[in-house]
């Protein structure tokens, strides 16, 4: 950005020239840069509150993005596990059983397939309830020879089409297969995507908010400043660069102790959540940022803060336009 | 250099701070406009500042037609011309240097060369050894000093003043009126508003009188 001159006329100074120019704005860039982030450790208390609240502001929807992003993780586990159960009519015995489980296992888009017979099936029922004594009342086995079948494709969508094939091949009774509550804890996953971005949407706002007043008011306690600079001949950038630089360093600083923060909470929880996965027999670990998260989230806090800051002194400026 | 052609200006579209002003002012010139408070100085001043824009007719000054200047030129514009305040408007955050720097600063000057145009600023107000003080730690004759010091650092072309000896004794006016002839001298066009009439009596100017907004008088002081 090289600032525009008009075309010299009447009084002539001598001017930088385009070089010069460009060396003198980056000049003026990092004598702001210090200048603004020294201002900020002269009044440690004030500054870090601002960024306290800026840090809680990013907390909220980085939070519940964590934990949809282990509910994510949690789901595709479960589509893993996801099988399909091929009931096979009354009438067939053991060796046709065996005969049809190996068709089975040659469909397309299956992966593999366990039978088991119906002699297996009721000592499967009879453990998992606890009621040898009811079932062996039965003159005749009730239970059908069955094959679990695990698809290639575990999304809903290719496991329901799958299930439809199965079950018009002879022989097949019924294929049963319990996606619902698959189906719903995506839908559960995709609401609350929504609800995070809204809430960071939200959020993003109140950190602009944030930034802006606290800019607004360092705006208001430098306006003799501002106003001398203006009268000899600053430009709309110049006026702009340190609080620019501040709200930066606003947003910067939030953004790092949000992460902090995070990191914090996440040690804190470990314990609990890995005692409570154990408990269930699942490895369970807490996610994290991550390196490209955190970097996001620092450089999105940064703009916001910057952005802030813009719209703080673009407001004062507005204001003091020649009339 | 400066050209005044049928100004006025209103404020709130009822109260007529200029009305049919009329005037040239020739580079390298110097002269005094005065009048009662109120009776449109400081308007006029604002409008060659461009810090207010006439409601009727036109203002030139250095060949800018003020009315036709983009507002992102208005900056450029502003660098041309040097303004000492009545109440000097020092930054009370930096030291004098620092004051002084100021307008070369905006302007992105290298600092070495601005470091020696400050250094000559300084030494020609009588400054110079007092470089590293704060501006409270000055009296108020020294801080309008460095107030010249800061508008003609830039050697601008238009010397404009606002009451430069507002709040200063005999003595110290004198002290400063000559040193607005030094500039005046080597070339600068210089402005100075002020009510102290027994001071430009005796400076033999040019004056400009202002009443209730109108030029009443423009000629050598009597």
């Amino acid at each position: 950005m090289s600032e525009r001159q008009p075309a010299p006329r009447g009084a002539q100074r001598a001017r930088p020239g385009p070089a010069g120019g460009g060396r003198a704005w980056l000049r003026h860039h990092r004598a702001m840069l210090g200048d603004s982030a020294l201002r900020l450790v002269r009044r440690p208390l004030a500054t870090l509150l601002t960024m306290l609240a800026i840090a809680i502001a990013l907390i909220l929807p980085a939070g519940l993005w964590l934990v949809l992003d282990s509910a994510q993780l949690l789901d595709a586990q479960l589509d893993e596990s996801a099988t399909l159960t091929v009931y096979f009519d009354h009438d067939i015995d053991e060796s046709r059983a065996l005969a049809l489980s190996e068709t089975l296992g040659a469909e397309p888009g299956v992966a593999g397939t366990r039978l088991v017979t119906a002699a297996e099936g009721l000592d499967e029922f009879q453990r998992a309830l606890g009621v040898d004594d009811a079932l062996s009342q039965l003159e005749r086995n009730p239970l059908p020879a069955s094959v679990v079948v695990t698809p290639d494709d575990p999304s809903p969508a290719a496991v329901q089409a799958l299930s439809q094939r199965l079950g018009q091949l002879p022989g097949v009774d019924e294929v049963r297969l319990d996606l619902a509550w698959l189906d719903r804890l995506q839908q559960l996953a995709a609401l609350g995507q929504r609800v995070a971005l809204a809430l960071g949407l939200l959020f993003g706002l109140g950190v602009l908010l944030v930034v802006g007043n606290t800019i607004r008011l360092a705006v208001e306690s430098r306006r003799q400043e501002i106003e001398v600079v203006t009268l000899i001949g600053a430009t709309h950038a110049f006026v702009r660069r340190p609080f620019l630089y501040s709200g930066a360093w606003y947003g910067l600083g939030g953004g790092l102790l949000a992460l902090g923060i995070l990191a914090l909470g996440g040690n804190w929880l470990a314990a609990p959540v890995n005692a409570l996965a154990e408990s269930y027999g699942a490895r369970f670990a807490l996610p994290t940022l991550g390196v490209s998260n955190s970097v996001f989230l620092l450089l999105f806090s940064t703009l916001l803060g910057w952005l802030g800051a813009w719209l703080a002194v673009g407001r004062h400026l507005a204001e003091t336009k020649p009339r | 250099m400066i050209a005044f052609e049928h100004v006025g200006k209103r404020y709130g579209g009822r109260f007529e701070a200029l009305a049919d002003i009329n005037f040239r002012v020739e580079r390298g010139e110097m002269l005094f406009l005065t009048g009662h408070s109120g009776a449109g100085k400081s308007s006029l001043l604002r409008l060659i500042m461009r810090l207010e824009r006439p409601s009727r007719g036109r203002v030139l000054v250095a060949g800018h037609d003020l009315d036709r200047l983009h507002l992102s030129q208005v900056p450029y514009y502003r660098r041309q011309i040097g303004v000492v305040f009545q109440d000097h408007q020092l930054l009370f955050d930096r030291d004098i240097f620092a004051n002084v720097a100021l307008p070369l600063t905006i302007q992105g000057i290298e600092p070495h060369e601005a470091a020696r145009r400050v250094r000559a600023a300084l030494d020609k107000v009588g400054l110079l050894h007092r470089e590293r003080a704060l501006p409270i730690e000055l009296s108020t004759g020294e801080q309008q000093r460095v107030g010249i010091a800061r508008a003609v650092v830039n050697k601008p072309a238009l010397l404009l003043a606002d009451e430069p000896t507002g709040n200063l004794d005999p003595q110290l006016s004198a002290d400063i009126m000559r040193l607005f002839e030094d500039f005046n001298r080597i070339g600068t066009t210089v402005l100075i508003a002020s009510h102290d009439l027994a001071l430009i009596a005796r400076l033999r100017h040019r004056v400009l009188k202002l009443r209730e907004g109108r030029l009443v008088r423009d000629g050598e002081a009597a």
